[in-house]
This record gives structure tokens, sequence and C-alpha cells, in this order.
């Protein structure tokens, strides 16, 4: 379709000259949810694994803050870090894009992350839980204790009330325990997932749970923070994974709301010496505030560890590592780049990966428009000119 | 049948059987009247079983029987209930437990016990003994009489013998429970029909009254009664909802606050009315009879509000044998009133997904 200039069609470009299925880098450069490759953090790398495997290995709390400039890499390593964990049976994994107005915020978020349906699972593993020990039934998966139940195998009100007394000595709030059980029940789950996710809810609906108190500050999103990661350990998980990305964004709050957000945070982890693993990703200007003004909170870390720029070899390591995602031929290394290139790249975006990445697929489709079967310097510096 | 009335049939969930009694075959849907013999000094429901044709069933009171003394030792006399309530020896009896005394009181008495005065009184429906709950209770004590009732229908299960047919009360308030009851006791119980209670203190819910009673519909294929519900407005809706049966007490109640029942408009407060000098109905009872005569006579109301309540289980019978739409009957049927249109709008929704 061409008018007035505008040329729009659904044809693709070609690759092929490159042997390159595709354009393997991303046209917008925001990390994808389950990153694949991760380049040129050593550093990081090595902190980051210590910090997990700690408390995989220990069962103890340690928590890790990633800085960074913009567009270095911090929201990438993140969810790099998150998808190799996540699929873990033993934990449970929630990503929070940024801390919001305060830790309520920040609950809600990973809540969210975790999703409805994996918070209703969680429910039929507690129910599978105490049928193991009150039945001669052992379910060992939710779904499995669904069935059961739907078939009529057990009879649910035989396991509900030893849950619900069972939860409120594990959880020490009994609202939060009779919100779990309600995640079973098609009539109020979404009553229940709306209280649990600190959203809200009108008294009539609470009430129909049997739920006196509202959920709707730091105070309570840190008691059921810790309610539900101490269901977790009762049912044999080694603990949860938080990862807060954008953690910058508390400067934007008041000094009170951002005194009151660590401050939230810091009772988290006092209250969570088992268990949880926080990994923040945070601006390195912010960080250094937190660090002179916060002490008890930014003690309770203690670790930080910054991401660097990219350096002549990681780029290449990291071009190379793209392309081979869309490499048709099994040859590797950075062709159709060449090598000056890629050092007019770097020299360009400064190490920054987000830049780096930004570059690269600009001048691979200008290379295919063009029809040219190698990228130069001088096409990049073309293209910038054009 | 065409194509049209086959689809009008399937949007509903009304279904017409026939029940083997040991007093005789019984047409379903049907309406067991509350007969509410052995609850106070004498006996406070009309005479209808040689009145109405078509409605020689009753519901009564085990416990309430049981606890009556002196007509207790008639029975072991050799007595019939039947001479006792005045009805003909072919009425059919549906004795339910009682439990609805054990809302409030500890139970004192045993499955067993209940099916030996059920038999005693040679019903025909046994209704199991049972504690119904109630929206003020906790809910974990809700839960424990809900797994009373089910234990005690599996006990009644194992003691029952005999032509006499055996319904299982099942409680609940949310549709996971009613389905999850109801297997299991499918699965680990012999019953030949289910008896759904405890949905009177929730009744203005009908949303959630409708949800619970298709749960129980969607489960079974069973007979499936329903307690306390057969009151004028429910009942097309029962009906609608595919219910077997259900039992009422309106009739008498009603009377008692000098209500009159018109099928299609619900109970009227007699004292409203003033000017006419003869009411719209058509029954034998008020064919013939002035206001101020139905007005001053409370068994005279009473009958008139059973013939209603027979008027319209009738009156549906009529639409569907006449292959009438009995959706478009029925958003007629609810019209003037918001909150039972709503009710129906929810049902035919809910109805619509299931079938």
């Amino acid at each position: 379709m061409t008018d007035n200039g505008f040329t729009i069609t659904d044809e693709q470009r070609d690759y092929s000259q490159f042997n390159l299925e595709e354009n393997p880098f991303p046209y917008s450069p925001v990390p994808k949810n389950d990153p694949e490759i991760y380049c040129g953090q050593e550093h990081a790398a090595k902190r980051i694994s210590d910090t997990v495997s700690t408390m995989l290995s220990t069962g103890k709390s340690k928590h890790l803050v990633v800085t960074a400039k913009y567009g270095n890499g911090k929201s990438h390593t993140l969810k790099y870090t998150r998808s190799l964990v996540r699929d873990r049976d033993d934990v449970l994994v929630g990503y929070v894009a940024q801390p919001g107005e305060g830790f309520r915020d920040i609950y809600h978020e990973f809540l969210y992350d975790l999703g409805f349906d994996r918070v209703q699972q969680l429910a039929y593993e507690y129910l599978a839980h105490i049928t193991s020990d009150i039945t001669d039934w052992h379910p060992s998966r939710p779904d499995e204790m669904c069935e059961l139940i739907d078939e009529g195998e057990l009879l649910l009100s035989e396991i509900i009330p030893t849950a619900i007394q069972r939860l409120n000595t594990v959880t020490q709030f009994a609202d939060f325990s009779r919100a779990i059980v309600h995640m079973v029940y098609e009539d109020t789950n979404l009553y229940a997932w709306q209280w649990l996710t600190a959203e809200g809810i009108r008294y009539e609906q609470r009430k129909e749970m049997e739920i006196h108190s509202a959920l709707d500050d730091d105070t309570t999103s840190v008691r059921a923070f810790t309610a539900l990661k101490n269901i977790l350990l009762e049912l044999g998980y080694t603990g949860v994974f938080v990862f807060v990305d954008e953690f910058e964004s508390i400067a934007r709050l008041s000094p009170k709301d951002e005194q009151a957000t660590l401050n939230s945070i810091r009772h988290l982890m006092d209250q969570n010496s088992h268990g949880l693993c926080l990994l923040f990703a945070c601006a390195p200007e912010v960080w250094q505030d937190v660090m002179s003004e916060y002490h008890a909170f930014s003690e309770r870390i203690g670790q930080e560890v910054a991401l660097r720029p990219l350096t002549d070899e990681h780029l290449t390591d990291l071009v190379a590592s793209y392309l081979d995602t869309a490499r048709v031929d099994g040859t590797g290394g950075i062709a159709p780049f060449e090598e000056e290139c890629l050092q007019w790249v770097h020299q360009r975006s400064q190490g920054n990966v987000r830049q780096v990445l930004s570059l690269c697929s600009r001048l691979l489709d200008v290379a295919a428009d063009r029809q040219q079967t190698r990228v130069g310097r001088e096409l990049g510096e073309t293209m910038i000119s054009d | 049948m065409s194509l049209a009335s086959l689809s009008k049939r399937a949007a509903m969930l009304y279904r017409h059987r026939t029940l083997k009694t040991p007093h005789g075959p019984l047409e379903t849907p049907v309406l067991f009247p509350v007969r509410n013999i052995g609850k106070r000094s004498s006996d406070n429901t009309p005479e209808y079983a040689d009145s109405i044709p078509d409605l020689r069933t009753a519901m009564v009171n085990t416990r309430a029987i049981r606890q009556r003394g002196p007509q207790w030792d008639r029975l072991l006399e050799g007595a019939t209930i039947r001479e006792e309530m005045g009805v003909p020896s072919k009425t059919i009896l549906y004795a339910d437990s009682g439990g609805f005394d054990y809302r409030s009181k500890e139970v004192d008495t045993t499955p067993k016990q209940v099916l030996e005065t059920q038999r005693q009184l040679d019903a025909d429906i046994y209704g199991t003994l049972d504690r119904p709950l109630s929206p003020e209770n906790r809910a974990v004590e809700n839960q424990q009489r809900i797994e009373e009732s089910t234990t005690y229908a599996l006990q009644a299960s194992d003691a029952h013998e005999g032509e006499a047919l055996l319904f299982a009360s099942v409680h609940g308030h949310d549709p996971k429970t009613i389905r999850n009851t109801l297997r299991y006791l499918e699965r680990k119980g012999d019953f030949d029909g289910y008896a759904l209670g405890s949905l009177v203190p929730i009744r203005t819910d009908y949303k959630k009254v409708t949800k619970l009673i298709l749960s129980a519909r969607r489960v079974t294929d069973k007979h499936l009664h329903v307690y306390g519900l057969g009151g004028i407005v429910y009942q097309p809706l029962l009906l609608y909802l595919g219910v077997d049966s259900f039992d009422s007490s309106a009739f008498i109640r009603s009377a008692g606050n000098r209500n009159y029942l018109v099928p299609g408009f619900g109970g009227t407060e007699l004292h409203s009315i003033e000017e006419l000098e003869h009411l719209p109905c058509s029954c034998p009872v008020c064919c013939s009879r002035p206001l101020s005569t139905i007005r001053k006579d409370r068994n005279l109301l009473t009958q008139h509000n059973l013939w209603s309540l027979v008027t319209e289980l009738r009156r549906f019978r009529y639409m569907v044998a006449g292959d009438y739409d009995i959706e478009a009957y029925l958003d007629l049927r609810f019209e003037h009133n918001e909150v039972t249109q709503r009710a129906y709008q929810m049902a035919k929704q809910q109805v619509r997904r299931f079938t």
C-alpha cells in the first residue's frame, strides 16, 4: 500500500543472503520474558549464582541488589535469572516490574505474576497435604487432589475443617487461611483472589468467606506474604524468589512513603530469615542514596553487584549468540557483520547492551534492503547520516 | 415433534417420570404438602387428599410424630399414620427426619432409629437424618454438619431394607460441596434419590439457590427433591430446573398471615382488598364463596392456597403437554416482579449452559 509517501507492506524481508532465517535482534530492545542469551557479565553471574544457590542449598534467606545504568541489562539479568529458577518444583518465583507506591504494590504484583491458577494449585496442594494425613488417600499433585474431590472419592467437608485449623497454625493469619481455602470454591474463588492480591473486596464478599480484615496496606501485605511463604515451607518448598525490577522508582515517592516502603521490605526480611530470596534491580545513583540514608534496609541486603558496559570481546560474543539463534547453516561467528563494524557499534553504543542490539537490528535490515551480503562499518556510518 | 418444539424442550430441564413406591406409582414432578401433624396439639393441615385428585402425597416429620407420645402409642398399638391424618390408605408419604429441629439442637437420635420410625409410619420415602446449615453458623461448623449428614446418610443406606425409597439428605452452600457430597454418596451408598436441604434460609438469594440446584441436577439423574421451597414463586423455577419433587408449608403459613396466593402473582394480604365481592380464583373454595367468608376462615384460606400451589403445577404441566414455549411462558410468569424476573433470567442462562 503506497500513499502520500507511506509504503506499508506485509512482505517479509529476505535474510537468506546472510544465511539467517530472520533478523535475530529485537526491534524494540526490551528483555524477553524468558531470555535465552546472557553474555558478558561473568562477575554478576557469579554473584547472582552464589546468592540463589545459597538459598537453594541451605534454605536460608539471602538478598542481592543488581545495579547498572539504563540499558545495561538489569531487567535482562533479572529475567534471565528468573528463567533459570522458575521451572524448579521446590520454589515459587515472582517478578515485580516496579515497586509502585509501596510494599502493598510489590505484594500485589508478585501475586499477579504467580497468577490465579498457580495460587489455586497451591490451595489444592495444601488440601492434598491434609488429605494424606487424615485419610487413606495420598494425592501428590494438585490435579490429583482436584480429581478426588470432583469424582467424590473423598468428602470435601471432611478435609476443610482440618485444613483451616492447620493453616491457621502455619500462617498465623486466619483470614489468609480462609482466603486460600476459598480458592477451591468456584462461587468465591474470585473474591478470594481479589482479597489475596490486595485488590480489596466489598464487605459482603468478605463476610461470605468469613474474612474479617481488609488486606489493604503495607503491614498486612507483609503479613500475607509471610503467610504464603510459610505455607510453602510447610509443603516442603525450599522458598520464594522475588525479583523486583526498576527499584529506582522508589525515589519518585515522597520521603515518608519511600521510608515506609523500605521499612516494610526490611520487616519482610526480618520476618523471613528462611526461604526468601529478594533480587532487586536498581539504578546506581538511587542505590547509593538508599545505602547512605537507610542503613537498616541496605545493611540487611548487604550485597550489591554492578553490571558493566560490554567490552569489545563481550559485544562480539553477544552478537554471535544472537546470530546463532537464526543461523541456518550451523556456522558460528559474527558474519555478516565485519569486525570493524562491531568496533564501530561498540564506540557508538559505549557498550550499552540496549543500544548494541538496536544498532545491530537496524544495520541488518538496511543491509537486507540494499541486498548486501556483508555489514561493514561504512554501512553504519551511512545509516546514521541518513 | 417438530424441530422447533424439540428446541423448546431442550432449553429446560423439566422432566416427567414415574416413581415406583410401596403405595403405588407416583407421577413426577410432584408437590408434597407439609402435614404439620405432630408438631402441634392438632393437625393444622386442611383435608385435601379427597378433594384434590392429583394430590395424594404428604410430607411428614418423623421426629415430631415420634415425640408426640399419645399418638405414637396409638401407632404402636396398630393405628396407621394415614388414619391419624385422615387420608386415604393409598396416600404416598415422604417422611423427612425432622432434621430442621437440629439446626439449634444436638442430635438425639440415630440414623437407624429414624429409619425404624419411618418404617413404623409405613412411609413410602425415607429422608435420611440430617443437620441443616445456617448462614449464621461458622463455616467450619457448617462443614462439620455436612460431614455429619453425609455419614448419617451412609449409615441409613447400610441399615435400609424393604421397598420404601431412601433419599439422602444433602446440604451445602456452594456448588462444589454439593457435587462432591452427591458423588461421594453415590459411590459409597445406595440411594433412590437425593434431597437438597438448607436452601430455605438463603431462598432470597435466587442466584445461589439456582446454582446449587443445577449443580445437583448435573451430578445425578436420580430423583431430586428440594426441601421447603415449593412455594408459589419458587415452584415454576424448580420445575424449569428439573427438580422432581418439592415440599411446602407455604399454604399454611401464608393463610396464617391472611395471605391469598394466586398463581402468577404470588401472595396478596386480604386486608388490602375490600371492594370485591368474589375473589378471582375458580377453585372449589373461592368459586362459590364471597370474599368476606374466606377472609374470616383461615381453614378455607389454607385450602385455597393449596389449590393455588396445585394449579401452578398443573399449569406448568399443561404448558409442557401443549408443547408451548416454556421460556416464553416463564418470561410472562415472572414479568411483574423484578427480583423473580432477574432470578429466572439467571436460571435461564445457567440452564442454557447446562443443556
